[in-house]
């Protein structure tokens, strides 16, 4: 890669991660949060990087073109004044082109830098211009639901009513809470919905992806709605509702469910992977 | 090099070269938000023909892979760097033993101080090579770095509450792994495979004249600037591997496979192969796959950090793919035996 594209992929870059992290939150739908001082250090540290290589560039140039000069011939260059002179080399015309190799081969002796490093500006490019959404229903329709580990009994819950909780805190309850602590309990979920998988007519899903470092590592936990029509996928929903038993808990039929009585669509929240339960009124 | 540039130059000149950087970065810039301009309102129309919901999660795994990356690549290369240019070989040699078999298990429990995943570890362990450091310690470094730190320890512990059991064989295991692999490389390995990192100083511009007279500073940055270029580079590779694996292999499918124990081992280190997760998440993966028996997840934490498609990819740009190929085959086959020893053992 020639310098000068190595110092533009530089800024770039930069821009590019200071972007999604300082100017906005949109590192959030890529990473965990407790990343982003790191990606601001990381955006500032890269534009500096390019700021600099971008001085040295223009210096290294300019003495390269002078050298090139005084190689073609001018050994007189080396007097202090005539440096000036550079830009006008008597015979400028047709010999531009030889110059320019001139320059080329003196200045830039081993300046290609590591050829791969072209596909950087592929994410840096891809993140100024289109940062890619939020995995979402797509994501969340190719998993089983998933709950989390752990039969036996669950604390009590608390007599708030409605009740709002964790999409995955509902599905561990719901699945292996031999105490059956959610029985006729009204509860408040929020997620986003994702379509059933060609199971029972009417029914969908209420998902909820889980991040532990980036999304490579997203966990869906999903909870099946019935009694209430699915609105479009992604579309993000509190649900209040009924827990409806599908089993014996810890068994394979036990599999979170619930009967909705009021969906109400929301704004997608500013961290879509942090599965936290809605406020108590719903909102 | 700036008072030469001064003493031989006029103020005409350097107000010529101002014009000229003034002309070159309005130009430039202008011709970029043209470009912008048009990818942004082109673009979306044409992203839709083939913006399938499938590409665009590809898209979004692929970007995240590469942003959680970047911060941990900088920071391998910052302190790579350093050690290239500012820690003198002598040191090396003082701390570690004189005989590279002693050496590697220094050099494997030394992991324990670099706080990062495998991205960071990779130049880190060739500027040590570069430096002087036997290439089995070196190797050793690099294997149990990302594998060991506190930072991982950590959150495999939060990722198992109640079971440190799991993350003392995560320890023991790959500490285990990383001492093998160097003793191996004594043994069997041949220096022709290994292509040891040249100093990125000599790719600075200005030929050698500048080079031997540039600060050390201005060998830093060159040294960064081409490393950072280099691997990042490398890391896109991987991280495209890495989604389009998570795009093709649905989790649900492996669930099948689950019931036979040596089989889910087997299952669940190569997935750690092509899923390339972070060695800082990978606990969390790991703990989310129900149905496999620890021994399994174990080994999925101890292969992962070792070898992953995004780490093939940054070796072989770093030390050969000669390298790259031979050693992560064997570092496969030497952890997938030691987590299904210490699992036997210890869970």
């Amino acid at each position: 890669m020639r310098r000068r594209f190595e110092v533009l992929l530089l800024l770039l870059a930069g821009a590019a991660v200071l972007r999604i992290s300082l100017f906005s939150e949109l590192y959030l739908r890529y990473v965990k949060p407790g990343l982003r001082p790191l990606l601001i250090a990381t955006g500032a540290l890269l534009v500096l990087l390019g700021l600099v290589a971008a001085v040295r560039e223009a210096i290294g140039y300019a003495r390269g073109r002078r050298d090139a000069y005084q190689d073609a011939g001018h050994e007189e260059g080396h007097s202090p004044h005539a440096g000036h002179e550079w830009v006008h080399p008597p015979h400028a015309g047709h010999e531009e082109g030889h110059s320019e190799d001139a320059v080329h081969e003196r200045g830039h002796a081993h300046s290609h830098g590591p050829r791969v490093g072209w596909l950087l500006y592929l994410p840096a490019v891809l993140l100024l211009l289109f940062a890619p959404p939020a995995l979402g229903s797509y994501t969340a329709s190719r998993e089983a639901a998933r709950a989390a580990q752990g039969a036996g009994t669950f604390p009590a819950l608390p007599d708030t009513n409605p009740l709002p909780l964790t999409v995955r805190e509902f599905s561990s309850r719901a699945v292996y809470d031999t105490g059956k602590s959610l029985k006729d309990r009204t509860v408040l979920l929020t997620g986003f919905v994702s379509p059933s998988d060609g199971g029972d007519e009417g029914t969908w899903y209420l998902s909820r992806l889980v991040v532990g470092c980036c999304a490579a590592d997203a966990q869906v936990f999903k909870v099946e709605i019935h009694g209430a029509t699915a609105l479009d996928a992604d579309t993000w929903v509190t649900v209040t509702g009924v827990w409806r038993p599908t089993g014996a808990p810890g068994s394979e039929a036990a599999e979170p469910a619930l009967d909705a009585s009021a969906v109400r669509k929301i704004h997608e929240p500013s961290n879509p992977y942090d599965d936290a339960a809605p406020a108590a009124d719903g909102s | 090099m700036e008072d030469q540039l001064l003493g031989r130059a006029g103020p005409t000149r350097w107000l010529r070269l101002l014009v000229r950087g003034a002309f070159v970065t309005v130009t430039g810039g202008a011709l970029l938000a043209v470009v912008a301009l048009v990818a942004m309102t082109i673009g979306p129309a044409l992203l839709l023909q083939i913006d399938t919901p499938a590409f665009q999660a590809w898209r979004t795994v692929f970007v995240a892979i590469t942003v959680q990356g970047l911060p941990f690549l900088l920071f391998g290369t910052l302190i790579s760097a350093a050690i290239s240019v500012f820690v003198p070989a002598s040191l090396f040699d003082r701390l570690l033993p004189r005989k590279p078999a002693l050496a590697v298990p220094v050099a494997g429990a030394a992991g324990m101080v670099l706080p990062g995943c495998e991205c960071a570890s990779v130049p880190v362990a060739g500027s040590l090579m570069r430096r002087g450091v036997t290439p089995a310690a070196a190797l050793a470094f690099l294997l149990s770095a990302p594998a060991i730190n506190p930072i991982v320890l950590v959150a495999t512990s939060v990722a198992f509450p109640g079971n440190p059991e799991m993350v003392l064989a995560r320890l023991i295991a790959s500490l285990a792994v990383s001492m093998v692999m160097g003793w191996l490389w004594i043994a069997l390995g041949r220096p022709e495979w290994l292509r040891i990192p040249k100093p990125a100083a000599g790719a600075g511009h200005g030929g050698q004249a500048t080079a031997s007279r540039a600060g050390r500073w201005e060998q830093f940055r060159q040294a960064v600037q081409h490393d950072f270029l280099h691997a990042g580079g490398f890391l896109v590779v991987g991280a495209m591997a890495a989604a389009t694996f998570n795009i093709v292999v649905p989790q649900s499918a492996l669930d099948a496979v689950s019931g036979s124990v040596w089989l889910s081992v087997l299952l669940l280190a190569l997935l750690a192969v092509v899923l390339a997760v972070c060695s800082e998440a990978d606990a969390f993966v790991a703990a989310s796959l129900t149905g496999f028996s620890p021994t399994a997840k174990l080994a999925f934490m101890v292969v992962g950090p070792m070898v992953d498609v995004k780490l093939v990819a940054l070796q072989a740009g770093t030390f050969g793919r000669a390298f790259a190929v031979r050693f992560s085959a064997v570092t496969f086959a030497v952890a997938v035996l030691c987590s299904a020893l210490v699992g036997w053992w210890l869970l």
